[in-house]
């Protein structure tokens, strides 16, 4: 048994590709029609590359009462791990990214949570030496 | 930087932005009870949600259109009346706009494949069957 897949609910499935590629640079794996919405993944040029995000349609009523309840408590959907948390703060700033909250240490990491313009917010976490 | 209660004040001026006829809010009374200048809200608004109250509006709007006319018997008239259209032809047009086909049109598509339940799984087994 593998873990090959997991997945996001966004509100919309085109602008999340653009943002989850063009900014957070991602990169398209799959995309097709599946009726009037489209099955997207997305992989990371990091690695490894069958390891897949999907970008989820969040039509299903509970899926928009969960997404929102998490972003107006602040609490974030998922978490991706970077090398350098300040570099990948600034560059995202430069970008318009809203953060919710700044680099900070928080125990055996340096975190920091964003907006990901599609409902979600998303946290980025460093390891520390 | 966003703080929590800002969060939480924009949350809460989506689910404000989403009602419709007689409920609808004007933008600036929504901006006001955020605490925000109406063109300090639509900044922040869409520095959080990726677009402005007005476009999230319009997609609500037609997302509820999707909704009503895939889960009631409801006529379109009916439907646009419900949802504060001042006329049937206005709220056809804004929703083939919006959707691509004028809402007769997607019912009758659309209304064969239901997908309430959109998830990997429901999609490797070929969808969701009725």
């Amino acid at each position: 048994m593998r873990i090959k897949l997991t997945s996001i609910f966004v509100d919309d499935q085109a602008r999340a590709l653009a943002f989850y590629t063009d900014v957070l640079g991602f990169r398209k794996k799959t995309d097709f029609p599946v009726g009037e919405y489209r099955w997207i993944t997305v992989v990371s040029p990091e690695g490894p590359g069958d390891l897949e995000l999907s970008l989820e349609p969040n039509v299903n009523p509970a899926a928009r009462t969960f997404q929102e309840a998490l972003l107006a408590q602040g609490i974030p959907h998922t978490a991706f791990e970077v090398d350098d948390l300040d570099a990948e703060h600034r560059r995202l700033r430069e970008r318009g990214v809203l953060f919710t909250r700044d680099p900070a240490d928080a125990g055996p990491v340096r975190i920091a949570v964003f907006a990901d313009t599609c409902g979600n917010l998303i946290q980025l976490y460093q390891k520390r030496k | 930087m966003i703080g929590p209660q800002e969060l939480r004040r924009l949350s809460r001026a989506r689910e404000l932005l989403r009602a419709c006829g007689e409920a609808r809010l004007p933008l600036r009374r929504i901006a006001r009870a955020s605490g925000l200048s109406v063109s300090h809200f639509i900044r922040r608004f869409r520095a959080v949600f990726g677009e402005t109250p007005h476009r999230f509006r319009i997609r609500a709007r037609a997302r509820q259109a999707r909704e009503l006319l895939l889960t009631t018997d409801a006529s379109v008239t009916e439907i646009s009346l419900r949802l504060g259209s001042s006329s049937l032809g206005s709220f056809s047009t804004r929703f083939a706009r919006e959707v691509g086909v004028p809402p007769s049109r997607y019912r009758a598509i659309a209304g064969r494949e239901p997908v309430e339940a959109f998830s990997c799984l429901g999609l490797m087994t070929g969808g969701p069957h009725p």
